[in-house]
């Protein structure tokens, strides 16, 4: 399958809206998601409470991450796990293949991480002769697919049962079915050989708490629970903003995340890991590697706008909420992080001139805002870089092909602004469009059908290309109240 | 320090001063709440019945089968019970003194300490206890310093759990209280059986982990 890119998200976003299979996959997951979720949260006496703290923990955490990074690494460490540090996704990509290479491994068995996604680990790995195995059940499907995932928690929603029960046929030899069931339990019996065969494993982490060294994995299959407890390696891979300050702060993390997520009270299992195991004779791994990876997390510190964008839980609620999201589903964004999170992630971590349109891919209409339980204000975030593109503080380059539209644009939001601040500009900016619009109206409304004029006007002309605009009404209510109703 | 490290700590520190300015202008429109190291309030110990029936009827909503022995005799007699219904033949226990003491007295089947992986992957039954439990969520909590039942607890297509009434706590922050104290060893929460909703958000039992919870609570020791 051909990848898209986050730079031609207007391309991909028609190509996604004119495709009635991925629909047909969407159709579920506002129903499902929204409602379970609505029903959870009833379950807490306070969510409101819970997300002010929530969000309160990681500003924080985040105001002194050096701090609370360097305790959570010293009491890893004093746990029995080894520190890794990666500036970049290709430093701690290599981190993994060294660590792997060293325990002659030829695969790994993999737990859904998207850390691991963001740096593109499974390629890296094959690139060195090593297979790398997904095993949570959606992850494998479009590992088998050769995709890549399209949400954050269910990474192939965009995929039917038709699609999948088709895709088992071709890679696994089973007569086809689109018994739920039947499919799981092929995927469990292929997995379990690859789980027995293990000597490495991978997975990702939710939290990490600074006060104990302890990693938190949350997850409903099990499959993470094998990865961390039947191999000799763990392999664990953390975004640096992971971390949380106290224990006992898992409490309000484990309130809102599965709640906002899948709409549970928890997740089947959560795995507590604080370093290796002590006895020989435990089951667990005998080595606990922590990639603590930066790739471009720093940088997001440096305003308290982008900062937020550190204290995300990955639940994936906005995606659910997001009416854009809902109609083009997540391959449109052309990143790991689709929807609204990902319309912000996506431009900080690869740099804003390579997704210039994502922060366009939103109507601002604040669902995410409303569901998000960290309290991230998306609009906000998504405003301030839209800023930052047309201010030119995005783009690098001294010449810029779009700094001539940029100043057209704020040329013409200057003249906006004079022409609707006093009365007697207003009025006469209505009786000038009441003459002027005379060329291109017709029928009472300015659409496709009116013609070239409408057309060469640019404004004019992107606006109506997909709907009409109306047409300014021949009195203001202004006037008809002083002639006299 | 390497190098690595350096430069991410360092990164994090130039970008957190970068941003102090704007910080002081942030806060005066969002208020902000900081907050203090308070731990999580524990809620008043609720009675060993009440919890006892939070519990069930958390655990039961999830699909988890839940008996309730009155004594220990009783409790042998729902293991076998349980044996005979799944037709169990390999299975694996834990060291757990308790589960030790119950199986005793069934001299129907063998049941294997110490299983191998091997073992544990061709098994129809684990059987383990549960240290502690959470009412609101219905969740069993294990901790691996007592018993080695992070594989037992997994790999079988069915776990039997035993858990005695008096570990059941209603909230989630009182057990992260508890287990807070001492994490050496690998803790793992557990509720219900393994799922699955990745194929078209249809729930599907049992994809990694066990597909059947059964739980036997011990009402009085």
């Amino acid at each position: 399958m051909q990848q898209l890119t986050a730079e031609t998200f207007d391309q991909n976003a028609r190509a996604a809206l004119n495709d009635p299979v991925l629909h047909g996959a969407l159709r579920n997951l506002a129903d499902n998601f929204v409602t379970r979720r609505q029903n959870a949260m009833a379950s807490v006496d306070d969510w409101e409470g819970l997300r002010e703290k929530a969000r309160a923990i990681k500003e924080e955490t985040l105001l002194h991450l050096d701090d609370y990074l360097l305790r959570f690494v010293e009491n890893a460490e004093k746990a029995g796990a080894t520190i890794h540090w990666a500036r970049d996704g290709k430093e701690a990509c290599q981190i993994v293949i060294d660590l792997v290479k060293q325990r002659d491994a030829s695969m790994v068995v993999k737990a859904k991480s998207m850390a691991g996604e963001e740096i593109h680990l499974n390629e890296a790995l094959e690139r060195s002769g090593v297979e790398p195995v997904e095993t949570d059940l959606g992850e494998w499907i479009i590992q088998l697919a050769g995709e890549t995932p399209s949400h954050i928690v269910v990474p192939a929603i965009h995929k039917t049962k038709q699609q999948i029960a088709d895709l088992f046929v071709e890679k696994t030899g089973i007569e086809k079915t689109e018994n739920v069931d039947v499919l799981t339990k092929t995927a469990r019996d292929i997995l379990r050989k690859r789980f027995a065969e293990a000597e490495v494993g991978i997975s990702g982490v939710n939290f990490g708490v600074a006060e104990t060294g302890t990693i938190l994995i949350l997850e409903n299959e099990g499959n993470i629970r094998l990865t961390t407890s039947l191999t000799k390696t763990h392999i664990a891979i953390m975004g640096i903003e992971k971390v949380i300050p106290r224990f006992a702060d898992l409490d309000v993390f484990l309130k809102l995340l599965p709640r906002s997520g899948t709409g549970q009270r928890l997740t089947a299992y959560q795995s507590l890991i604080t370093g290796t195991k002590k006895n020989a004779a435990d089951a667990g791994p005998e080595e606990v590697h922590i990639v603590l990876m930066d790739n471009g997390r720093s940088r997001m510190l440096s305003h308290p706008v982008t900062r937020q964008s550190l204290a995300c839980i990955r639940c994936g609620a906005c995606l659910n909420a997001c009416p854009v999201y809902q109609q083009v589903g997540g391959h449109a964004y052309g990143s790991v992080y689709p929807g609204p999170i990902g319309a912000v992630i996506t431009p900080q971590l690869i740099g804003i001139s390579k997704a210039k349109q994502l922060p366009y891919a939103s109507s601002l209409c604040g669902a995410c805002k409303e569901v998000c339980p960290v309290k991230i204000d998306i609009p906000e975030l998504l405003l301030h870089l839209r800023a930052e593109i047309t201010d030119g503080t995005a783009g690098g380059s001294a010449i810029n092909p779009e700094r001539k539209r940029r100043f057209a644009e704020s040329l013409a939001f200057k003249m906006y602004g004079m022409a609707w601040s006093g009365q007697f500009s207003y009025g006469l900016g209505t009786k000038a469009a009441r003459l002027m619009q005379k060329l291109v109206v017709r029928d009472g409304k300015i659409g496709k059908a009116s013609g070239l004029i409408a057309k060469l006007l640019p404004p004019l002309g992107a606006w109506t290309a997909w709907r009409d605009a109306p047409a300014v009404a021949p009195k203001s209510f202004r006037e008809i109240w002083t002639d006299g109703i | 320090m390497s190098t690595a490290r350096a430069d991410i700590i360092g990164s994090i520190r130039r970008n957190l001063s970068k941003s102090k300015p704007f910080d002081a202008v942030h806060a005066e429109h969002k208020h902000v709440e900081s907050i203090a190291n308070e731990a999580c309030p524990a809620e008043n110990v609720t009675a060993v019945r009440k919890l006892l029936h939070n519990f069930t009827a958390s655990a039961e909503m999830l699909g988890i089968h839940i008996e309730i022995a009155a004594d220990e005799v009783e409790a042998t007699d729902l293991i076998a019970s349980v044996v005979d219904r799944t037709g169990a033949r390999k299975i694996a226990v834990s060291n757990s003194s308790s589960v030790s003491r119950l199986i005793e007295t069934i001299e129907t089947v063998e049941f294997t300490v110490d299983a191998s992986t091997e073992f544990l992957f061709d098994s129809d039954l684990g059987i383990t206890s549960a240290q502690w439990a959470i009412a609101e969520t219905g969740t069993l909590v294990l901790e691996a310093e007592s018993e080695d039942h992070r594989l037992i607890s997994l790999v079988p297509p069915i776990h039997l759990c035993l858990l005695e009434a008096s570990k059941i706590r209603q909230t989630l922050g009182e057990i992260l209280e508890l287990t807070g104290r001492n994490l050496e060893h690998t803790i793992t929460f557990v509720t219900g059986a393994s799922r699955t909703s990745d194929i078209e958000l249809t729930l599907a039992i049992g994809v990694h982990g066990p597909g059947e919870l059964q739980i036997i609570i011990l009402a009085d020791q």
